[in-house]
């Protein structure tokens, strides 16, 4: 096997068993308390069963679940399905959405590997050569020489710009291409412009919109059935209000008020669409929001409505039509209720899908105004219409993680913090923070991919960059003696820090709880008696 | 005309004829989905944090504030500067700055030459000894843009071709192409500095070969070093537009229509219209969750039209 460090796009042709062996003594260690190897959690060998069904062939792990094909004729037929996809990748009429900025980031980039610097995965893994974000662009733009361009075939050997399209290399592309967070950290630094994270789009594009490959949870238990239940949890509308009424419930019982949730209700002003994620595994959140908003006179309402109450799309990471399909259903719901706009949860990916991505597929009445809760929560707390006691959060440190979609790819940098100064006192920023953050490591769908030994990698390679920002922003005080809290408002990069801290036993050691901004504003309100935080792990 | 001038005009219509292609080319590919990038430079009062109007409430009912000075700013910065090299990969920029900015001053000595032509076709020398003080004076600039551009570009060029050989990481990347590249222009900037300091001390001859492109009258017979100089950008010029070495233009575009590009769909805009548009293109993805012979406006809606309420019920 060859030295990870020594790896070239063209060795992803090589028929060996797995181009890239992991070894967690590799990657760059973590501070305290994690300074040790054996503090570091392994990465599970595949089982031999696992191994002859699946194609694990690019690092030994694997997020797809990519069925071996069964002879070479299904190879051969695989690799033409790919390249019929990438030619469509190219067209116009097939992609309309990324052609442009696409086509530039092939054309242009000068493999300067400014980028790969700014990849924390690679810099993380200590740089394994796969993950390199100019990696898969290459690939991506020697093949699209090679097979696509007019007169490529001659003038892209005489360049010595090209690469054969084997099956070896077309599955192993397909993990590589769940590899990459899609947080646009690498993109930032490009002198040209160019954004290899968007090259990890595309190839999924061919995937998925092309060959029908993608991973289960994203597709097939993501935006199917989200499409078809109402919510890529299969939350179905009957569910939704069950789970409605459950935490009614709770809200009257953490706050004395006699609460009904506003549902389905016509002409009020805004529509607030949660991840539907957050009414199962952290109802806190959008109770939260229902005490925030009830108290500060919001009008608004809930949909009940098929994927009015799941604001995720899931399409946004791997397929166009897909995140069409879902980002109009979302329009149709808000036109529907007569809403003037609508508002988004605490949801990272779900702010950038609907409000940046699908500005340019709604039209009509469809075009419906949509923006982030954080202004609209910012403008609450600094009215002075709720009563807020800061001390009452003062007992524990807090930091902040910036979602990727919702500051980098959105701009959204400074409401979150204007509610923290204001109801936080001890509250510290990681470095960096800002649009430059480092993604949690969930990104583009891995907080929800569980398969084989996926979250593995994703815990000490893809998430490794974030904790060590916030091993390092609390190194001080480090010690489980001190709470300690990392508001992360978005359920994604909720669920990713769940698993990583869990990974590392990060809240028993070091006493670090996550939890979204809501729930700091609400703990504040000194209306509720009893504190809203409980300081339990889940 | 001299064969050489034929030639070079050929080379120049190529060039421009060639960057006109390519510029336009991208310029009418479809509207694309937004996907841009903060921090972006025009967010008035919110630049220096890469803010952006999302931040705030109801933003679509207040004017757009667009900081124009800013944005030029940073255009000038990552123009002559390459700011984001020099702030993410220092190591390369010690050479691709030189090598950037020796290639904008010879630009600006052509520019020169061209016009010291001009004015000595007109009578007026250009020279050290020239009577006229514009004469001397565009005589020194153009001494002085053209040296220190070739020995820039030189030294750039050269400390980038060593990277490309030693840096793995740059190795690894690199085709044949990338290396054929900087040593064309290796040999365009030595045999530039070689002209001027063995044969063309006051660069009269390129000045006289620039006027004569213009006059349409062939120049005296030049200096070897000199002809060999002409005839290797002359290839430059007829290589370049197919090459990315036109990254100048795609440039333009990765900030101007992806990266910084936040324009809002407003009802009724242009912006929607395309929109419609591009709904209206056919698509042929052949996985079978997309549907065959449909517009992207059928695709999209179809299935999320379909009502499925009493599902789950």
């Amino acid at each position: 096997m060859k030295d990870n460090r020594n790896i070239t796009p063209k060795d992803m042709n090589s028929p060996v068993e797995q181009l890239v062996e992991l070894d967690p003594a590799g990657f760059i260690p973590l501070p305290p308390p994690y300074n040790k190897l054996e503090l570091e959690p392994k990465i599970k060998k595949l089982s031999a069963d696992q191994m002859s069904k699946y194609e694990c062939g690019l690092d030994g792990v694997s997020a797809v679940l990519l069925p071996k094909p069964k002879d070479e004729n299904e190879k051969r037929q695989l690799v033409e399905k790919f390249l019929s996809g990438l030619s469509k990748l190219f067209s116009k009429e097939n992609n309309w959405t990324f052609l442009q900025p696409l086509l530039l980031t092939v054309e242009y980039c000068a493999r300067c590997q400014t980028c790969s610097q700014a990849c924390p995965i690679f810099q993380q893994s200590g740089e394994i050569e796969i993950y390199r974000p100019t990696f898969r662009a290459q690939i991506l733009r020697q093949l699209y020489k090679r097979y696509v361009k007019q007169g490529g075939a001659f003038l892209s050997r005489l360049s010595g710009d090209y690469i054969e399209a084997s099956w070896e290399m077309i599955a192993r592309l397909i993990e590589l291409s769940y590899r990459c967070t899609l947080c646009r950290r690498c993109a930032q630094t490009c002198p040209i412009g160019a954004d290899n994270g968007l090259v990890t789009h595309e190839l999924r594009k061919i995937f998925s919109q092309e060959m029908g490959i993608a991973p289960k949870q994203v597709h097939e238990l993501g935006t199917v059935q989200h499409l078809d239940k109402g919510s890529s949890t299969g939350m179905t509308p009957v569910a939704f209000k069950d789970n409605i009424e459950f935490m009614e419930d709770e809200i009257r019982e953490k706050t004395g008020m006699d609460f009904k949730w506003p549902i389905d209700k016509e002409g009020a002003e805004l529509l607030l669409i949660h991840n539907a994620g957050e009414l199962l595994a952290w109802p806190e959140n959008p109770e939260a929001f229902a005490i925030i908003l009830e108290a500060a006179g919001i009008s608004y309402t809930l949909s009940s409505d098929l994927l009015g109450y799941d604001g995720v799309n899931y399409g946004v990471w791997y397929d166009d039509v897909q995140f069409s399909r879902v980002a109009i259903r979302h329009a149709q719901v808000a036109k529907k209720l007569g809403v003037k706009k609508i508002v988004i949860g605490e949801c990272g990916h779900s702010h950038k899908a609907m409000t940046v991505v699908a500005d340019r597929v709604f039209a009509g009445d469809l075009n419906i105004p949509r923006e982030s809760s954080l202004t609209l929560l910012r403008d609450i707390v600094l009215s002075g219409k709720l009563k807020l006691d800061p001390q009452r959060n003062a007992d524990f440190h807090v930091t902040l993680h910036d979602p990727c979609n919702v500051v980098r790819l959105m701009g959204i940098v400074e409401p979150q913090r204007e509610i923290l100064r204001a109801i936080c006192p001890n509250f510290r920023e990681m470095t960096p923070h800002g649009v430059y953050n480092y993604c949690c490591g969930g990104g583009s769908g891995f907080a929800i991919m569980p398969n084989s030994n996926f979250p593995d990698w994703r815990h000490s390679v893809a998430g490794r960059a974030k904790l060590k920002q916030v091993l390092d922003v609390f190194q001080d005080i480090i010690g489980p003696e001190h709470k300690k809290y990392v508001c992360a408002p978005c359920s994604n990069c909720k669920g990713q820090i769940r698993e990583l801290f869990s990974a590392y036993g990060v809240f028993e050691k070091c006493n670090i709880l996550y939890g979204g901004l809501v729930e700091l504003i609400v703990n504040a309100m000194t209306d509720i008696k009893e504190p809203f935080l409980t300081w339990e792990w889940h | 005309m001299n064969w050489l001038q034929f030639v070079f005009y050929f080379a120049v219509i190529v060039l421009v004829v060639g960057c006109l292609i390519r510029a336009i080319r991208i310029a009418r590919m479809p509207l694309h989905v937004r996907w841009e990038l903060y921090p972006i430079p025009h967010e008035k009062g919110k630049e220096h944090y890469g803010g952006s109007y999302f931040e705030e409430i109801n933003w679509w009912t207040k004017p757009r504030q667009i900081a124009v000075g800013s944005e030029i700013a940073e255009m000038g910065r990552e123009i002559l500067a390459i700011q984001s090299l020099y702030r993410n990969n220092r190591k390369l920029w010690y050479f691709s700055f030189p090598f950037h900015f020796g290639l904008y001053l010879l630009t600006a000595t052509i520019f020169l030459l061209l016009i010291g032509g001009v004015l000595q076709t007109m009578g007026i020398e250009i020279s050290g000894a020239s009577e006229s003080t514009w004469g001397r004076l565009l005589n020194g600039f153009t001494i002085i843009t053209g040296v220190a551009g070739w020995v820039l570009g030189a030294i750039g060029a050269f400390g980038l071709f060593l990277s490309r050989i030693f840096r793995a990481e740059l190795r690894k990347f690199s085709v044949r192409a990338d290396y054929f590249n900087l040593l064309l222009l290796l040999a365009i900037f030595v045999t530039g500095f070689l002209s001027w300091l063995t044969a063309d001390s006051s660069l009269g001859h390129l000045r006289s070969f620039a006027g004569g492109m213009i006059t349409l009258k062939a120049t005296p017979s030049l200096p070897t070093i000199t002809q060999l100089h002409l005839i290797l950008t002359t290839l430059f010029f007829v290589y370049l537009p197919f090459t990315h070495m036109t990254h100048f233009i795609g440039k333009y575009f990765t900030y101007h229509t992806v990266r910084w590009e936040d324009e809002p769909n407003i009802r009724g805009s242009k912006i929607e219209a395309e929109v419609t548009r591009a709904l209206g293109y056919k698509l042929t993805w052949a996985a079978p969750h997309i549907g065959q012979n449909k517009t992207w406006a059928q695709a999209a809606t179809e299935a999320a039209g379909q009502d499925k309420k009493d599902n789950g019920k």
